[in-house]
């Protein structure tokens, strides 16, 4: 069985927000929305400052909550282990983004926001509502990028090596410090990094078992 | 309203359920909580008009509030044909409040048209019951909110309910509506407003030594930003003005006291309780994602 998942590795981020902008790019995502999302933390007083760079988004849990909380069964996990949201089927109760721990899923509730307010909206922005289009009032998150993965298996590209079928985040990262690739492969490298280099999940006294590791 | 930069690296407050269209959810709890309470003592004093206000205040104000919240409300049909309710608090909920509707009206039209059924009684009031208390176990169920995550959460809202229901019951008694039950109401407040008094306190001194962020969150409503709420609304408004009013009706009996007073210390009551919500579901904040930052933040407001 496949389980999609990512190693990011910290000690390589430089916190430039590659990832978070090529997220957006790849859906159109509106003005203020972000499926992936850079922290940064700075702690301690000069000249012994430290700088914590946390790049965050939906860790496609395997014990997922906000699978577990959705009361239409919208939210479901698929058996390559992408999270999913059916908007066809969300009622945009907001279970779901009330208890995910890692708040890494948003309420899509204002469809008509544009880059340049009272401008009408742009060549991409029109082109994002037919290509990518988000249902006002329902739940949206990061997925992994699925259909780039499922286009890129199409043709017989292996997602986590082609670029093709690789997770935009991933392929857009210029410092090469996020892996994707199968959790369930001992000899994906993922997991081989995950075991070499002692990959941690966030937060994982939730049980949610995260897909997303660190590599501190 | 915490900082983009502070997003999940300090402690962050929930705000889905509470800010915007949230402020609907918070209505709708409290309705449906303040129905179901009232029709649960109203019929176990067996006071018909009170128990369709319950049934009312339950299925329209409660349930308008609902619909309104969701962002797709001609769609809550779904929930009740999804196998959701095997693991959602939500849907479970939903189902409790579907059934204690049907089961109530068809009660309340046995009873006054036709020979009521205890048995239906009975199950009328367990779903009742379960209406009460499911939104105690939603929040509860929620681990990334510690003030939320309290096994005391779903006992309180059910205190706070019946509490609310006995208040609504006395004083729609005291308009007229079965004037014996009135006593029996007011000694049910006595004791439940006692209840809840030391029951808040447990919670918050419980939640306040689960962990850092449960510790931010009771700080944050005692003595922080929501601290004046808490202090006038939830202490002095809810709890100290109807806690006179039932300890000097417990001394000089209830026919003492006049009826402008007891609607007074009802809304107060009432007042208060809708004041203790808003703050839970206010002050409910998430653990930082990177655990280091959590020793050395500062507590927002």
């Amino acid at each position: 069985m496949t389980r999609w998942g990512m190693v990011i590795d910290l000690r390589r981020c430089i916190g430039c927000y590659s990832c978070a902008i090529s997220c957006k790019q790849e859906h159109f995502l509106p003005p203020g929305m972000f499926w992936n999302r850079v922290l940064i933390n700075e702690t301690g007083n000069y000249p012994t400052v430290t700088k914590q760079i946390y790049p965050v988004g939906c860790n496609h849990c395997k014990e997922a909550i906000c699978v577990k909380v959705c009361p239409t069964r919208a939210t479901t996990r698929r058996e390559d282990g992408i999270v999913i949201i059916d908007a066809d089927k969300c009622v945009g109760c907001r279970y779901c983004v009330v208890a995910c721990p890692y708040q890494q899923r948003t309420f899509h509730a204002d469809g008509k926001k544009e880059y340049f307010p009272g401008q009408g909206l742009t060549e991409y922005e029109a082109i994002g509502k037919e290509l990518y289009p988000l249902e006002k009032g329902t739940v949206v998150k990061c997925n992994f990028c699925a259909e780039r993965i499922e286009k890129g298996i199409e043709k017989g590209l292996e997602p986590g090596k082609d670029r093709e079928a690789t997770p935009a985040c991933v392929i857009n990262c210029p410092t090469k410090s996020r892996y994707f690739g199968d959790l369930d492969d001992p000899s994906s490298e993922v997991s081989t990094l995950i075991k070499e280099k002692r990959g941690v999940q966030l937060h994982p006294e939730y049980g949610t078992d995260p897909s997303i590791y660190y590599i501190t | 309203m915490t900082e983009s930069y502070d997003w999940m690296v300090k402690y962050t407050p929930q705000a889905e359920w509470i800010e915007r269209r949230g402020i609907m959810l918070w209505l709708a709890f409290f309705f449906i909580e303040l129905g179901a309470g009232t029709f649960f003592v109203s019929a176990f004093f067996g006071i018909l008009p009170i128990m369709l206000t319950g049934w009312l205040l339950c299925a329209v104000i409660g349930g308008g509030f609902h619909l309104a919240f969701l962002g797709k409300p001609q769609r809550f049909w779904r929930i009740l044909i999804s196998s959701g309710w095997k693991t959602s608090w939500i849907s479970r909920g939903l189902f409790f409040v579907f059934l204690f509707l049907v089961l109530g009206l068809i009660h309340m039209i046995l009873s006054q048209w036709a020979n009521p059924s205890t048995a239906l009684l009975v199950a009328a009031n367990i779903f009742c019951f379960l209406t009460i208390i499911y939104g105690g176990f939603a929040m509860n169920y929620i681990n990334g909110i510690p003030l939320w995550n309290s096994a005391l959460l779903p006992i309180l809202y059910l205190i706070s309910g019946i509490w609310g229901g006995a208040e609504v019951t006395l004083g729609l008694t005291l308009a007229g509506a079965g004037a014996s039950a009135g006593l029996a109401a007011e000694e049910w407040i006595r004791l439940l407003l006692i209840g809840f008094l030391i029951l808040i306190l447990i919670y918050l001194i419980s939640v306040r030594y689960t962990s850092q962020t449960g510790q931010a969150s009771v700080r944050v409503m005692v003595q922080g930003k929501w601290s004046a709420l808490f202090w006038i609304g939830v202490v002095l408004i809810g709890m100290v003005v109807p806690l006179i009013t039932v300890i000097f009706s417990f001394f000089s009996g209830l026919e003492a006291i006049p009826a402008a007073v007891f609607y007074a210390a009802i809304l107060c009551g009432l007042l208060g309780d809708l004041i203790v919500r808003y703050l839970i579901l206010r002050c409910g904040m998430y653990n930082p994602l990177i655990q280091s930052s959590a020793r050395t933040v500062s507590v927002p407001g």
